[in-house]
Formats: C-alpha cells, structure tokens, sequence
C-alpha cells in the first residue's frame, strides 16, 4: 500500500502511534507536508466522517482517529509553518461564563482540529470579555460558544453584542451550540450559525470557508 | 425526615443497550473491536471511582408549594402543578455522583484520550440519571415502612428545568434541601456542582395521581418525551 493510503488507513483504525510514525517516514522520504497533511491524515479523516454519517462506526471511532491526526500533526506543524502553507482556519472555541460543562465543546474543537482548523480552546466558564479579546489577538475566524443550560444563554447575546461594538462583527463568524440552545436561537441573538452536534459544526465551519471563497 | 444516602453502586444497572441508545447508537449496530475495548474501560473506570450519594428531605405540601413557586417563571399550566397537591408525601431531593469522575474525564481529555473521556462522560450521566430512580426507591421503602403504608405508594422524580418547572427553581430547591451537605453546590446561572448531579422533589402517591395528558403548549418542542416511558412503568406496576 501506498505511503499516504497507509496512514489514512491506519488513522481510520486509531493507530495513533503508527500514524506518527508513518507520518515521520513520509517527511523522510521528501513527500510535500501539505500532500501528507490533505491526502493523508485529512482524507483518513474525510473517510472516517463518512461511515460516521453512515453509522458504520460512531463517536468513540471518531475521537481514535482524531487523536491519530493529532499525533501526526505534532510532526507536520512545524514543517507547514516552516513552509508557509496557509492553516484552513482559526477558531476560537469555549464554554460561556458560569457554564462548567465542557464535553460538548470539547467534541466540537476535537472534530475540526480533525477537520484541519486551528482551534483555540478556552475551556469553560468563558467571560464575553475574553471571547472577543482572544478572537481579536488571535485574528480568529469563527468564535464558538457552548451552554448547558437556558441559564447562562445571555452570554452568547453578550459575545455577539461586543462583537459588534468591537468592529468584529461580520468579520469573525459566531456560532453557538450546546442542549439547549436552538437555531431560533442563534437567530435572534445575531449568531451566524447553530450547530447541533460535532459533526455538523464542522460541516458548518467548512462552509463559512467556502461562501468566503 | 431528613436522610443521607449511599447508594450501592452495584445497585445502578448500566445496562449497555440503554448507554449506546443515549450516544444515538441503534440497537442493532455493529461495534468495532476499540469500541468494546472503550466501552469496558470506561465500565471499569465508573466502578473504581463513582460515589453514589443522595440527600431527601421531607417537606409539607405548602413548604413544596413555597419552594416550587421559585422565582415565579413557571410555565402557568405544568404537570408537577397538577400532581403534588393529591400527594400523600414530598421530598425534595438531589443525587450525586461525587466530582472524582468528572476530573478523571477532563483528565483524559487533557490527555488526549478523547474516546475515553467521552465514553467515561456518557456513562456517568446515564447512571446519575438512573441515580433519580434509586433514590425515588429508597423513599417508597421508607414511607412504606413508616409514614404511610400502603402498597399502592409510587414515588415519581420531577426536577425544575424540566416539563414547566423553571430552571430557576433550583434556587428556592437549595435553600430548603442545602444538599452542600454532601458536597452539591449551586452557582450563580443554576449550575450545579459536581456535574453528574440531579435534583428535584420526589412525590409520592397512589399511581394514578402521576398519570396526566402531555399537551401542555411548552411540550410541542419537547425532544425527551420522557414522561411516556414514566407512565407506561406505572401501569405496568
Ligand atoms: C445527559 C444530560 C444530563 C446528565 C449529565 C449532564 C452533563 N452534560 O454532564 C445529568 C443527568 C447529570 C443531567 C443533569 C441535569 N440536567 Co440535563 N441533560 C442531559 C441531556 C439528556 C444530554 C446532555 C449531554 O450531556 N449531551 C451529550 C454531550 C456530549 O452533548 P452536548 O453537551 O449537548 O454537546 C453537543 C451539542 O450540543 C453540540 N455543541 C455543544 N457545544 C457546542 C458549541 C458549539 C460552538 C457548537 C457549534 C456545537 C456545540 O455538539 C456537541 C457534540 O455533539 C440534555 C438534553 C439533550 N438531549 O441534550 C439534558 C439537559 C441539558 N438537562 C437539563 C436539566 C434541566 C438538567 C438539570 C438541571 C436537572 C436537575 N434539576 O437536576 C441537571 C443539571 C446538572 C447540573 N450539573 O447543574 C435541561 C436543560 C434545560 C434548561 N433550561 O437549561 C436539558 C436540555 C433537558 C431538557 N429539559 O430538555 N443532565
Ligand atoms: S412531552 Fe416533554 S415537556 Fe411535555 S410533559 Fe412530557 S417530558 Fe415533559
């Protein structure tokens, strides 16, 4: 089996150890960082989210195979830096101030790291303030917010509210999600986008990219 | 009455079928080898680290009448409404898990051990939900035993952020149950802490006081349905 095929393969099955050594192998032998990076760990991704959708392997199998790609990328990302290859994105991703659940937010950074974005992870309990502070530092491209409950909601309006009094309106794509939270929702308060699961977050974040393109 | 409970925890069935339906699996599916694999770790991790603990505290129907007006932001027609009042015993109530297994998920997370710190995460909150019932068990036995004792006694769990009861209510449901006796906070949004915790009242009656017509306005975007299953167990005794 080809190089490439051989590590989407091996991320496919969670190999994470066999994924960074064969990615390791691929620089050696000279192969273009972003070809291992697109044909490689991303197509392994690509083919993991398919029999994902298909419900021929489920999250568990997923989170494998993203731990792959990110033992993979602490080899590569030096190398795509070093060569200047554009990163796909930035998101700046966290759960809002009160709110001391994060697995959902977790899964969502985990898929689109997986997917090839840059993710800025704040973790929880995430004042307004430093949404908008750390997206404009980091020069992100999509902040996320995640609620547990109905009662730390306002802070989504709040980020969306600053985001425009901070001239990041428009610029920086807000999207929200978690239980309770709603597509009415991220309507009315401005957000650009709802997402009701990991998957369907990336799928959303890859088409901000595209609408821009 | 005032107790604390721990609950044994080989008394929380984690029965696999039910755990896959609540991450979205179908019943029939086919699971790779490190899904098992995780899904056995993650079994063995709960056991090793989850403290079932429970608190109930007896209340009168206008001290529940009090505490479930909470801060006014009912739905005006809800089901708990409709049912304490032909109670013949409330207590309020909360369960813990304790907060070892929450860190033990961040942990695996922090470690990149994503599947497991999922796979631990999703266990914990079926057995706290399944926590509700333990404790929902251990007050029948105890009004049975003392209080009132009838047979017919069927002790239902409601909890506010659920079915018309504002999630708001926590508050009131604190100051009268201070369950920070067995390490349960609450903060300021109505979060609490540990995370893997359920609170609530638990009302005790003859079956068919819990029996009611799910139409209410807010059930038209309810997705839980939970209330189904809940009647269907009563007739079935
Ligand atoms: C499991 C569960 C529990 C468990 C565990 C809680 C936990 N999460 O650890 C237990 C039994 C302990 C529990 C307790 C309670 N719960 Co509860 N719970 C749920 C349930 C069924 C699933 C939540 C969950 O963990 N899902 C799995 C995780 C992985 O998914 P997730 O966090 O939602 O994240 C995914 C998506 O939302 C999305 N997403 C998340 N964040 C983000 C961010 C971005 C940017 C994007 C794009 C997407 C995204 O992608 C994620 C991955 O797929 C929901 C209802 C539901 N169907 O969602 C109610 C729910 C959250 N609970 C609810 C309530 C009311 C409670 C209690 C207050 C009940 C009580 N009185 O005790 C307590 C509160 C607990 C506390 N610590 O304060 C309500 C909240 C209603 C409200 N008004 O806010 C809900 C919505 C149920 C309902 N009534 O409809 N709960
Ligand atoms: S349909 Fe949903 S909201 Fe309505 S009573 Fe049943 S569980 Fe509660």
């Amino acid at each position: 089996m080809e190089l490439l095929s051989q590590i989407s393969f091996n991320l496919q099955n969670g190999f994470d150890e066999t994924v960074a050594a064969l990615t390791k192998e691929a620089v050696e032998k000279q192969i273009p960082p972003d070809e291992i990076l697109n044909n490689g760990l991303i197509a392994g991704m690509n083919a993991v989210g398919e029999k994902f959708k298909n419900h021929e392997v489920f999250l568990p199998d997923v989170l494998l195979a993203a731990r792959a790609m990110n033992s993979a990328m602490e080899v590569l990302k030096p190398l795509l830096i070093k060569g200047g290859i554009p990163i796909k994105g930035k998101v700046v991703i966290g759960s809002v101030k009160d709110d001391l659940h994060d697995i959902g937010k977790n899964l969502v950074a985990i898929l689109l790291k997986g997917a090839g974005f840059e993710v800025i992870d704040l973790g929880n309990d995430v004042p307004a303030e430093k949404f908008i502070r750390i997206a404009s530092e980091e020069n992100a491209d999509v902040i996320g917010m995640s609620a547990l409950l109905t009662t730390t909601m306002p802070v989504m309006k709040e980020v969306v509210d600053m985001a425009k009094t901070e001239g990041l309106y428009g610029r920086v794509r807000i999207m929200v999600g978690g239980a309770p939270v709603s597509k009415e929702y991220a309507l009315e308060i401005g957000a650009d986008a709802y997402s009701y699961d990991g998957a369907n977050a990336v799928e959303t974040v890859e088409s901000f990219f595209s609408k821009d393109s | 009455m005032r107790l604390i409970v721990d609950f044994a925890q080989e008394d929380i069935k984690l029965l696999q079928k039910e755990i896959l339906r609540s991450q979205g699996i179908p019943d029939k599916a086919e699971l790779s080898e490190n899904f098992e694999k995780i899904y056995g770790e993650a079994i063995k991790l709960f056991q090793e680290l989850a403290k079932p603990k429970g608190i109930i505290t007896g209340v009168t129907i206008s001290r529940f009448e009090e505490v479930f007006r909470g801060e006014g932001l009912n739905e005006k027609e809800n089901p708990v409404e409709e049912i304490y009042r032909k109670s013949s015993y409330i207590a309020l109530f909360a369960v813990t898990l304790g907060s070892v297994l929450s860190e033990k998920v961040t942990e695996l997370f922090d470690n990149g051990d994503y599947a497991d710190g999922y796979m631990l995460d999703s266990v914990s909150s079926y057995a706290a939900d399944k926590l509700t019932y333990l404790a929902a068990k251990h007050l029948q036995s105890e009004i049975a035993d003392k209080e009132t004792p009838t047979s017919s006694q069927r002790v239902l769990c409601y909890c506010p952020g659920y079915c018309g009861w504002h999630i708001s209510g926590q508050k009131k449901l604190f100051e009268a149950l201070r369950p920070e006796e067995i390490g349960i906070t609450l903060n300021e949004s109505c979060l609490m802490s540990p995370i893997k915790s359920v609170s609530g009242v638990l009302i005790a009656g003859p079956g068919k006081i819990h029996e009611f017509v799910n139409s209410y306005p807010f059930c038209n975007t309810c997705t839980a349905r939970t209330c189904i299953k809940r009647m269907q167990n009563l007739k079935q005794g």
